[in-house]
């Protein structure tokens, strides 16, 4: 039996955006964290760049497979850390969609990367911190570190979001297929 | 759509961003384990609960005589007791939620009840 399977545009695009956020993910993840949790979401920039251009469930792929992947390469896959992260994404992609639904059924309160920054920044450490409260440490003294981790995701997801930005008036040049808002 | 502006539905976010963020502080970082209030036990059994916040000083019998409690502040201690080694007094003042004195020979314990409880468990 020969099947062929017919592969678009979108397939490549998203493979290739989700390469780069895999090497982004992997380069990031070298880099000494002061907290287990706490990383700047760099490969985070990209699911941005692509919502804000492709559209939402191009960012979900692209998000998602970096998750993956990105703990398949870095050994991680099925341990804690992949759980966390899984759920972590999880989160913020929905809370992207819910946004970007949002945005499209009212053009005229559409939120932007910096918004989107702050919101996936947000819903990532949520999902990530109730994932880890309810599973890995159900003890009440993690709940003192919420605040302040929440804190230091708000101000991750504004330097993701100011990243995005530049990123976006770079490529000022419009996707092929148009602007999806 | 500019992406380079900052546009009202960013603010939006941001602004339920920062509801969020104060609603969180409030939620996880009010509540220290700073107990209301305390009971006294004589002879193991409940003789008094005490609202820790209502200043008073409380003569509690024991089969020695009596200990003397002293509420101040939220805090609470014995101030004295008619026990040999005076266990009970150099515990000091109490204020943290499952915290305890107590005076073993008059049979006298005072323990601040906490919803969160300092210690798991305490051994002397």
């Amino acid at each position: 039996m020969n099947r062929i399977i017919q592969t678009t545009r979108d397939d490549y695009l998203i493979a290739g955006f989700a390469a780069l956020a895999i090497t982004i993910h992997i380069a990031e993840s070298a880099l000494p964290s002061p907290l287990p949790g706490i990383k700047p979401g760099l490969a985070n920039v990209v699911t941005l760049v692509v919502l804000c251009r492709y559209g939402w469930q191009m960012a979900a792929w692209v998000s998602l497979l970096r998750v993956l992947v990105g703990s398949i390469l870095l050994g991680t896959f099925l341990s804690p850390t992949f759980f966390l992260s899984a759920a972590g994404a999880l989160a913020s992609v929905a809370v992207l969609g819910l946004l970007f639904a949002l945005s499209r059924a009212l053009p005229g309160w559409a939120v932007g990367p910096m918004g989107y920054g702050v919101a996936a920044a947000l819903a990532h450490m949520s999902g990530q911190f109730w994932v880890a409260y309810a599973v890995f440490v159900p003890h009440s003294g993690l709940l003192t570190l919420y605040p302040l981790l929440m804190t230091l995701a708000a101000v991750l997801g504004i330097v993701s979001g100011l990243l995005t930005r530049a990123i976006l008036a770079r490529l000022n040049s419009p996707p092929p297929g148009g602007n999806p808002v | 759509m500019n992406w380079v502006k900052f546009s009202r539905g960013d603010a939006v976010v941001w602004l339920l961003a920062a509801t969020l963020l104060v609603s969180v502080y409030t939620m996880f970082w009010q509540a220290d384990g700073h107990g209301a209030e305390a009971v006294v036990l004589v002879n193991g059994k409940r003789w008094a609960r005490l609202d820790l916040f209502q200043n008073q000083d409380l003569k509690v019998p024991g089969p020695l005589g009596h200990s003397h409690i002293q509420v101040r502040d939220g805090q609470v201690r014995f101030m004295s007791s008619p026990c040999p080694n005076k266990l009970c007094v150099h515990t000091g003042w109490l204020s943290q939620g499952g915290e305890v004195a107590i005076c073993l020979p008059n049979k006298v314990s005072l323990q601040i009840l906490g919803s969160d409880p300092r210690f798991d468990a305490i051994n002397f």
